[in-house]
């Protein structure tokens, strides 16, 4: 493995060219939001246990599980060392004037420790990424159970300089492909199934809308694969860019695929640019392993318009990468427009 | 959406009389498939009073997962255009799909690229259903896939569930052999 990587680095691949980054789901992606709740000093430190127990009782604050009850105070010369979450502001008891004893039952806490109360804003729901921990604990300390794939795949740095120079010669067939249907006059877009156990490409397609308007490359390469595999109900045999290999070696079998045809079960496609909704969907009925795609589009459904691989009421979801080779693949399209109405011309 | 072809398509609406006809006919076609041991979708493209694109669900047989009867039914329709020379899109602009189920959100992507203007369909797709069952996929704002459409929903809605039910109910998941069939 290790030596060729070295030529493909040296030679035709600049693998050092783009990032493949991850798209992920609307919870993993947004702003941290913030609630607002009562915190109060702990003026004498040994008091802290059973304030803890207490307010625990009276105040479980239930769905806050992944914020911390007590923080400690870095300020110098603040006169407490603690200060703790009493409650939440919805919580507390309807009054004009918020005290340490109008918050709490006289017979529930035991005030003594405690100084004065005041409003500080801690996360509304546990962090899913690295960033978002690194936000949420600056408001108040807060729990975090790290995906480490997850923060790897945020920093860029998920594939291997191996990984990446197969990521790249995928889509560089993608993109001949893309090319190949642009001199036809399709849009400009390459689609490239792989078996990455096998590092293997099962099937290549570009856009064929010039014949039949669904045939967009996705589902000309969700064709193909299944004419790999004995079935499909397209030919594409004339245009010579779109091939697929047929099958010469058994697919792992599984429970599932034996009996039903979900085709691209543990396969990638590589896409050069982000599959509209229809292409998405077919991509989840087919039980797609991964995506990786070059560049985004307006109606994507995949990261831009919606995120069809996260989408919680769907039966399949998958992971999605974006970036891989996204400077060649936004220039395809870039260019997509200008030949487009060249050929409309030479056409009329 | 406010592009120039609305207010044709506006214009274009199937009546309850027609409705009724092709819903019958679509629900037969169901009945069918359950018989035969298959997904019980009807499905009907209609283009004035011809009926122009019928299909079942083929995946089994292709291997394609993408093989709905919509997609079915859709590609008899260009060949219908195709044998007849008629401009595809114009035919599709007044073609009428009438479905059992409410089309599933790859479906109804591709019902908007064809710019098909009015689904008229049985009962809701709680798994996949493009037409606001998962997602409105059918009146989203999508600039650069087609056209939105009209749905009229809950045509004999009952009774689309309940084949669904009992079809899923054959397929035991006790049973992990794919069905051979008695012809
Ligand atoms: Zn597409
Ligand atoms: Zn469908």
């Amino acid at each position: 493995m290790e030596p060729q990587t070295k030529r493909w680095k040296g030679s035709v691949c600049d693998t050092d060219s783009w990032v493949a980054y991850p798209v992920l789901s609307d919870e993993q992606s947004q702003d941290v939001e913030l609630i607002e709740a009562f915190a109060a000093p702990i003026v004498n430190k040994k008091e802290t246990s059973r304030l803890v127990r207490e307010l625990n009782s009276v105040y479980p604050l239930n769905n806050l599980q992944h914020v911390k009850r007590v923080r400690a105070v870095k300020e110098k010369g603040s006169g407490h060392p603690l200060e703790v979450l009493v409650c939440l502001v919805s919580e507390a008891p309807d009054m004009k004037v918020v005290s340490i004893d109008s918050l709490l039952p006289s017979d529930g806490v035991r005030s003594d420790g405690l100084g004065e109360p005041f409003v500080v804003r801690v996360p509304a729901r546990p962090p899913l990424t690295r960033p978002q921990f690194e936000l949420a604990s600056k408001h108040w300390p807060t729990s975090f159970h790290e995906d480490k794939q997850v923060t790897v795949a945020l920093r860029g740095e998920l594939f291997s300089p191996p990984q990446k120079a197969r990521m790249h010669m995928y889509m560089m067939s993608a993109l001949t492909a893309a090319k190949a249907g642009k001199e036809l006059g399709m849009e400009a877009v390459g689609a490239v199934m792989v078996h990455p156990v096998m590092e293997r490409i099962i099937a290549v397609g570009h856009d064929c809308r010039g014949d039949h308007p669904l045939h967009h490359a996705v589902m000309v390469c969700i064709d193909l694969v299944a004419r790999s595999q004995g079935g499909g109900c397209y030919s594409f045999d004339r245009y010579p860019a779109c091939t697929f290999t047929s099958d010469t070696f058994q697919k792992v079998p599984d429970a599932e695929a034996s009996s039903q045809p979900y085709i691209c079960t543990g396969y990638d496609l590589y896409v050069t640019r982000e599959p509209c909704v229809m292409c998405a969907m077919a991509l989840v009925h087919s039980r797609i392993g991964r995506v990786f795609y070059g560049t985004a589009s307006v109606d994507g459904a995949l990261g831009t318009k919606y995120k069809i691989h996260t989408q919680k009421d769907l039966n399949h979801r998958f992971e999605v990468y974006k970036g891989v080779l996204g400077k060649q693949c936004e220039d395809l399209n870039n260019v997509d427009d200008h030949v487009k109405t060249e050929h409309l011309k030479k056409s009329r | 959406m406010g592009t120039e072809e609305a207010g044709e398509a506006e214009s274009f609406y199937p009546s309850e009389e027609e409705i009724e006809k092709w819903m019958d006919s679509a629900f037969d076609m169901a009945k069918d498939a359950l018989e035969n041991g298959e997904v019980p979708v009807g499905c009907l493209m209609v283009y004035g009073d011809e009926v122009v694109g019928k299909g079942r669900n083929e995946v089994n047989e292709t291997k394609n997962a993408t093989r709905h009867a919509e997609m079915v039914a859709l590609d008899q329709l260009l060949d219908w255009c195709r044998s007849r020379n008629l401009d595809t899109r114009s035919v599709c602009e007044r073609t009428a799909l009438y479905v059992t189920v409410e089309p599933c959100i790859m479906c109804a992507a591709a019902l908007r690229l064809i710019r098909l203007p009015v689904v008229v369909y049985g009962c809701r797709n709680e798994r996949f259903g493009g037409c606001g069952s998962v997602l409105d996929v059918s009146s989203a704002n999508l600039p650069q896939t087609g056209t939105t459409f009209k749905c009229v929903s809950g045509h004999r809605a009952d009774e689309a569930v309940e084949m669904l039910k009992t079809f899923y109910k054959q397929e035991n998941p006790n049973a992990p052999k794919p069905k051979t069939r008695k012809d």
